[in-house]
């Protein structure tokens, strides 16, 4: 059995990986690096596949903690992981998108179904899901309910600010000047939307393209990004798991080499 | 491997200490200080007027003063020069030159007057057009202003003598250290990113006589033991410079090794001999016009990509890290250009935005152990 952990800004994942690559247990939790939200994903994912620590074989941590995740056998990026996780999911993917909580992340797959380049976001959260979030606290609405709002906009409303709080402003400008909060989320969506696109653009995308992500389960985002770029994305099931997938097959993937290594 | 260690010691000590280095040098050589802003500047005749070129090329304090007159949409490199200067920490200087490559190295021309007024400014401008006979001619004129503006404050005049001397010694050191850099090559890990990059950075802060001398007795010392078998990766760097030291950190904890660069404040001093012209600023002017593959100088047929593709399969590096200093147009315009061709030879490209000051590393760490990554898969 092998272990994946993702440990985001916002939230923590784990996976459980069985010897035929079978997922059989996955975990969220709402909290993410510098809490005890690993620790909580990792033993609910346990107690769902019903095994003890000792039954994990190797476990690899990726995203924004796993460097400071001790339990980990080994860690690798969430590029790596968001890269390998989606190719096993989706093999015809050629670019991934991952909006996560803190950053997006493009990352172009080859033929052979390894990353052949990448793109990340500058420092800003800008075109990323704490940006979602700050502006779904001003229209005074939990995150999961911005997409159902921005999709009954019936008019476009643009917020032309990049940096958040600027756009922060500018949100709050529009509502105090009357305009309908199902506008103003959707022009918030294309905020972000253009913002990735522009990411998605410096490396250059090619199709099929896939989401992965928290912000994946956003379907005005996923639209609004696909109209964005004039490209169909699909969205993988458990889009906020793909991490979690990829780290549990970078588990598997050591811990096979390093038993090779022993038996030689 | 004592003397070697002891040697690339006090080499990195030297140029992560620059205020103390500098100050030895001056007292060692008994040459008072002129400072030289990025990019190139005429250090030979600098050298032969008695002074010591001092390589002004930023540092990481906070930015407090100079935002009155490069606000943070600007290199931060330049920033920092500024914000020196208005600090009083260049008081010791007995001048600065400054060259105008860039827009922001024009506006800074005009606002070092009315902010740093107490140390005194050389103004240098290079022909857009150097290559040309007219292009020779301005760029000799322009040297021969600087090295009148040198003898006044120096009030002395500099003979024919001092200055083919003080070129040789110029001549030498661009000759000792593209040696260098390829000898460094082959110990990745004695000569690591992080060593390698400090080693080279010591040259804007010591005599160059001295530094000459260490830097070749540590080929002597490498060259005494065998190439260095190394599992990790082999990149060249580009940009204006990779900075800051925990940018180079990262690297080395990545098994990262530098075995070229194309890097302004390293490879770019030292790239070009002069081959031809008569006397010293001639040859001098002719050396500027044969660099090629720079951002700062205009080119029409841009040849920066070929050179990193050149410099990839002669190094038979990995991939190549673009350290994109932000805000920088001149490097930023030459970016797309490059990427396509290499791209096309199918050569892994990292792309990293940096500036001097970077209080959070943590997505530079990602960036670059993804890539690591991406090259081991």
């Amino acid at each position: 059995m092998f272990l994946g952990v993702d440990i985001g800004s916002s939230s923590s994942k784990a996976v459980v990986l069985d010897e035929k690559q079978q997922i059989i247990a996955t975990a969220v939790i709402n909290t993410g690096t510098g809490t005890h939200g690993p620790e909580k994903a990792v033993m609910a994912a346990l107690l769902q596949a019903k095994l003890g620590a000792t039954e994990i074989k190797f476990t690899v941590a990726t995203g924004y903690g796993r460097i400071t995740y001790e339990k980990a056998d080994k860690q690798v990026t969430e590029i790596s992981c968001h890269g390998k996780g989606a190719t096993f999911l989706a093999p015809q993917a050629r670019t991934v998108i991952d909006i996560g909580g803190q950053d997006a992340k493009i990352i172009r797959i080859d033929d052979t179904g390894k990353i052949e380049n990448f793109v990340m976001n500058d420092k800003c959260a800008a075109g990323t899901g704490r940006f979602l979030e700050v502006m779904a606290r001003i229209l005074d609405c939990k995150i999961g309910e911005l997409s159902a709002f921005a999709r009954n906009s019936t008019q476009e409303i643009s917020i032309s600010s990049i940096c958040t709080v600027f756009a922060e402003s500018e949100v709050i400008s529009q509502l105090a000047a009357g305009a309908a909060k199902e506008d103003v989320a959707q022009g918030v969506h294309q905020s972000v939307a253009k913002r990735v696109a522009g990411l998605a653009n410096r490396i250059g995308i090619r199709p099929d393209i896939v989401m992965t992500g928290g912000v994946a389960l956003n379907d005005s985002m996923v639209a609004t990004l696909s109209q964005e770029l004039k490209q169909n994305i699909a969205v993988v099931p458990f889009p906020q798991l793909v991490g979690a997938v990829g780290a549990a097959l970078y588990a598997a993937e050591f811990y096979r080499k390093q038993l090779v290594k022993t038996l030689l | 491997m004592k003397q070697l260690n002891n040697l690339i010691t006090e080499l990195e000590t030297a140029a992560q200490y620059p205020s103390r280095t500098v100050q030895q040098a001056m007292e060692i050589s008994k040459r008072p200080a002129v400072g030289c802003f990025p990019y190139y500047t005429p250090d030979e005749i600098i050298y032969a007027a008695g002074f010591l070129p001092v390589g002004l090329w930023g540092g990481q304090s906070d930015i407090m003063l100079a935002d009155t007159y490069l606000q943070s949409f600007c290199c931060s490199m330049m920033r920092e020069n500024v914000e020196q200067g208005m600090k009083g920490h260049y008081d010791f200087l007995s001048a600065v030159i400054i060259p105008t490559y860039c827009d922001t190295l024009k506006c800074i021309c005009e606002n070092w007057k009315a902010a740093v007024p107490q140390t005194i400014l050389i103004p240098m401008v290079y022909p857009q057009n150097r290559s040309i006979q007219a292009g020779i001619d301005y760029l000799v004129a322009e040297y021969q202003r600087v090295q009148e503006e040198l003898e006044g404050i120096s009030g002395r005049k500099i003979t024919e003598q001092k200055l083919t001397d003080s070129f040789l010694l110029y001549e030498e050191y661009r000759t000792l250290m593209r040696e260098f850099t390829i000898l460094a090559a082959r110990y990745p890990i004695t000569i690591n990113a992080k060593t390698r990059q400090l080693l080279l950075k010591a040259a804007f802060f010591m005599d160059k006589k001295m530094y000459i001398q260490k830097i070749r007795e540590i080929c002597r010392n490498l060259e005494n033991f065998p190439a260095e078998s190394f599992d990790g990766k082999k990149v060249v760097v580009t940009g204006i410079l990779a900075e800051p030291t925990g940018l180079l950190d990262i690297l080395v904890e990545n098994k990262i090794a530098i075995v070229a660069d194309d890097l302004a404040n390293s490879s770019w001093q030292f790239r070009t001999n002069s081959q031809k012209g008569n006397g010293v600023l001639e040859k001098m002017a002719y050396r500027i016009a044969d660099q090629s593959g720079c951002s700062l100088l205009f080119e029409a047929q841009k040849t920066r990509g070929q050179l990193l593709v050149d410099l990839v399969k002669t190094t038979e590096a990995d991939g190549v890290v673009v350290v994109m200093m932000k805000f920088c147009d001149p490097e930023e315009f030459d970016y797309p250009i490059y990427k396509k061709e290499l791209e096309a030879a199918n050569i892994p490209l990292l792309y990293l935005e940096i500036e001097q000051k970077m209080d959070s590393m943590e997505q530079l760490r990602t960036r670059v152990q993804s890539f690591a990554e991406m090259l081991d898969d």
